[in-house]
């Protein structure tokens, strides 16, 4: 038995699921809304957070829960609002450029006023070489004057060799403590300017995640605690800490994922035909509302621990290639661990190997993918 | 290969440009090219209209003409050299015909080398195409006088821009290739008989490199992947009179026109007998068969609309093999026909597709362009992102005529890829 928590912008629902089929469906809040047709204005988007921290809506779930005694785990879809971010200290690792290819800090999660950006000195080409020494002086200048504490370090290369992110991580940490340090490399994705644009939004969403997996830690001692990610898939409360724009749209996900689950299950008369009716007709003022935080509720449960890892390496033969693949299948198995995976269901999910055009000496981009199942 | 000597003050070899009227392609001495099948030049000026401009306000319809045909639209490479294009493009640049110069101009043709990849992750300092382009002017003691295009895909269309914008010259309305391909030396101005060098290739990391060899894709690679995987190359220094009877006329003012938000957007792309993925892409994508027709001067056809069912992987048993001399392995991807006759499609690629089997029949080859595209998306695939389970309709676009030559075929068919058939 696993639960799932929605929380949308008008409705927030608990849904309580045995073998795939829901059995409980609570609602823990739901705003009736404007009726069709009014002039209302939709209201701006507020942070989950502030959802689920009000007193009635803990109440209502620590009720709840307490009816469904047999509980393994709970899986929460949120969407993150952009809007909400931290101001974020970006530090890209690179050669000067055009001003149009600089750092940006006014795209989605990442428009917080008070962020700041810098080019330091450093990083490395395609092949592994070193460009430039890393300019760890510069860095730490940085660290210690811009007075923030959410950093975002891109570096030229990272996905080839991740070295000058992982020293600057090294001075940022020494210069502030307690900073949340996002490193690019994490990602994987070769494009600097897309891989520093996620960075800088995760390291945006870091606070607020933290909060939020507190908050329900806190809430729900010694429940497993999952989080759905944007697309497929779920991580640990742990790994929604470190990369909440994984989850950022969790929400909206896990409810596509549970319109399609009934669609292709449309058996007539049988059980999943009664959870359809469940899960679509709440029957009240806020139909539409419920309706939606329903399915992502349910959505978020029929999903299993998922991670990835994408890189480039250079391989000079077939047996350097093995070794690098296996090297990116035992660090996917790693990290679905890390993302909540039940130890023993862990297991790599897709390979995908492509020499890279137009570049002799066998670059290639490794994509590995591995998941597992909850508790 | 004929290494031709530089210009400057070198007396035309072939057919004087003579008077012709500017701004048509017809006027271009009839040499290497047949006169059936020209493309018409879509918005290029006439000798009484107002010369053709790429500013801000156009840019956004070249660039998108410049990936109807061309992998990498959606990729962080060609983002990235669009916005570097739109920082430098306030005055805009103006398009000519080679006639519109004096015969004896020095002509440069400036050209991305290396990979998009390492493009998007090491970042230009701004002043490659600059420093390559006077690293050319320095060896020939020549002022350039115009910038033309190697090949119109992509990044490659837009990097002329940027550097006849960066350094206040007119861009040459016109192509080495009408298509793409993967070297540098397959371009309708080697079949003229110009050599690609003395060659500058400037780099990101401050390298500047001068090749004077007839060799020059061997010597050319791996000083590139030495410079950090990319490069601006200024290469083919010629004269405008020899620019002229060697270029693929009209091709850029054509991707500007079929850019253009207002070139038929009828039909989604895709299959237009299915309603289902297809219709959404038509939208999503902005691409459509009418608009892709509009970029090929030749002609465009579909062989099959289908998914994919395997990438090969190649790359394990080649990677041991000796080397070709070509950039990148072979790979092959396989395509199972949705409708009609169902036919299982094999594609050969070496960084283009060059071969495409139906039913292990022979269907297209090099020198026609093979071209992979997402019906997710309306965007043209990579070869090394190909992924099992896409929807795919495979085009053949048509090579220019005097790739259908036998010095053509010899430069740009099979052979030139290393398959004997």
């Amino acid at each position: 038995m696993i639960g799932g928590l929605a929380t949308l912008r008008r409705a927030t629902v608990l849904a309580v699921v045995r073998d795939g089929l829901p059995i409980h469906l609570s609602p823990l809040r739901a705003d009736p809304g404007s009726p069709p047709g009014s002039a209302t204005p939709t209201p701006p988007a507020d942070p989950p957070l502030d959802r689920l921290s009000s007193p009635a809506v803990e109440s209502a779930l620590r009720h709840a829960l307490a009816r469904a005694p047999g509980l393994k785990a709970l899986c929460l879809a949120v969407d993150l609002p952009p809007g909400h971010g931290a101001p974020v200290a970006a530090v890209r690792i690179a050669g000067p450029c055009p001003p149009a290819l600089a750092p940006r800090l006014d795209i989605g999660h990442t428009t917080a006023p008070g962020s700041t950006a810098t080019i330091i000195r450093g990083g490395h080409d395609l092949t592994g070489r070193p460009l430039a020494p890393l300019d760890l002086p510069a860095l730490r200048r940085f660290a210690r004057t811009c007075g923030l504490r959410d950093f975002a370090v891109t570096a030229t290369g990272s996905p080839v060799l991740a070295d000058h992110e992982l020293q600057a991580a090294a001075a940022i940490a020494d210069e502030v403590p307690g900073a949340r340090i996002t490193l690019s490399y994490e990602y994987g994705r070769a494009g600097l300017r897309e891989r520093e644009q996620w960075a800088i939004a995760n390291a945006a969403l870091c606070p607020g995640a933290s909060h939020l997996a507190d908050h329900l830690v806190r809430l729900l001692p010694g429940l497993p605690l999952y989080v759905a990610r944007t697309g497929e898939g779920l991580v640990s409360a742990h790994y929604f800490r470190r990369y909440p724009l994984t989850c950022a749209e969790g929400a909206t996900t896990s409810l596509h994922r549970a319109q399609t689950a009934l669609a292709h299950r449309a058996a007539p008369a049988s059980p999943r035909d009664a959870s359809r009716t469940a899960l679509t007709s709440p029957g009240d003022a806020s139909r539409t509302a419920l309706a939606g935080a329903h399915l992502a509720a349910y959505g978020a449960t029929l999903a299993v621990p998922m991670a990835g890892v994408e890189r480039i390496v250079r391989a000079r033969g077939t047996a350097e290639l093995d070794r690098a693949v296996s090297d990116a299948q035992d660090e996917a198995l790693t990290r679905v661990l890390s993302a909540g995976a039940v130890p023993g269901s862990a297991r790599v999910s897709s390979v995908a190997v492509n020499p890279l055009s137009y570049l002799p000496d066998g670059l290639f981009r490794l994509r590995v993918r591995a998941e597992g199942a909850t508790p | 290969m004929t290494n031709r000597t530089p210009p400057a003050g070198i007396p035309p070899t072939s057919g004087s440009p003579s008077g012709s009227p500017s701004g048509s392609p017809s006027g271009a001495p009839a040499s290497g090219q047949p006169a059936s099948g020209r493309p018409r030049s879509y918005g290029a000026a006439g000798p009484a209209a107002a010369p053709t401009r790429i500013d801000r306000s156009t840019l956004p319809a070249y660039a998108t003409g410049a990936g109807l045909l061309a992998t990498g639209a959606a990729e962080s490479a060609f983002a990235l050299v669009r916005d570097w294009a739109h920082d430098v493009l306030a005055t805009g640049v103006t398009l000519i015909t080679p006639a519109d110069l004096p015969p004896d101009a020095l002509c440069v043709v400036v050209t991305l080398v290396g990979s998009t990849t390492a493009l998007a992750e090491q970042l230009p300092t701004g002043d490659e195409p600059a420093r390559a382009i006077h690293a050319l002017e320095r060896r020939t003691g020549t002022p350039a006088a115009a910038i033309a295009a190697l090949n119109l895909a992509a990044e490659n269309a837009i990097l002329p821009l940027i550097a006849a914008a960066q350094l206040g010259l007119p861009l040459v309305d016109g192509d080495g290739t009408g298509r793409v391909f993967p070297l540098v030396e397959q371009t309708t101005y080697t079949l003229a008989g110009l050599s690609p060098a003395p060659l500058a290739l400037a780099g990101a990391a401050g390298d500047l490199v001068l090749l004077e060899t007839s060799r020059v894709e061997g010597t050319l690679r791996p000083v590139v992947l030495s410079m950090g995987g990319w490069a601006v190359a200024a290469c083919y220094p010629m004269r405008a009179d020899d620019l002229a009877r060697a270029i693929v006329p009209g091709t850029v003012s054509r991707l500007l026109h079929a850019g253009h938000p207002a070139a038929g957007r009828t039909r989604p792309a895709g299959n237009p007998d299915k309603t289902s993925a297809t219709d959404a892409t038509g939208a999503a994508g902005g691409f459509n068969v009418a608009d892709r027709t509009l970029a090929a001067p030749y002609g465009v056809s579909r062989l099959a609309v289908g998914v994919i069912t395997a990438v090969d992987g190649v790359y394990h048993h080649t990677l041991d093999a000796p080397a070709t001399g070509l950039p990148s392995l072979p790979s092959s991807v396989v395509v199972r026909e949705s409708d009609g006759l169902r036919r299982q499609i094999r594609l050969e690629a070496h960084n283009e597709f060059v071969l495409a089997l139906a039913d292990g029949a022979l269907a297209a080859t090099a020198p026609d362009q093979i071209c992979l595209v997402s019906l997710a998306d309306g965007q043209v695939i990579d070869v090394d992102r190909a992924e099992p389970g896409m929807e795919v309709e495979v085009l053949i676009v048509r090579a220019a005529p005097m790739w259908h030559t036998e010095q053509g075929r010899a430069l740009g068919g099979l052979p030139a890829f290393g398959i004997a058939l």
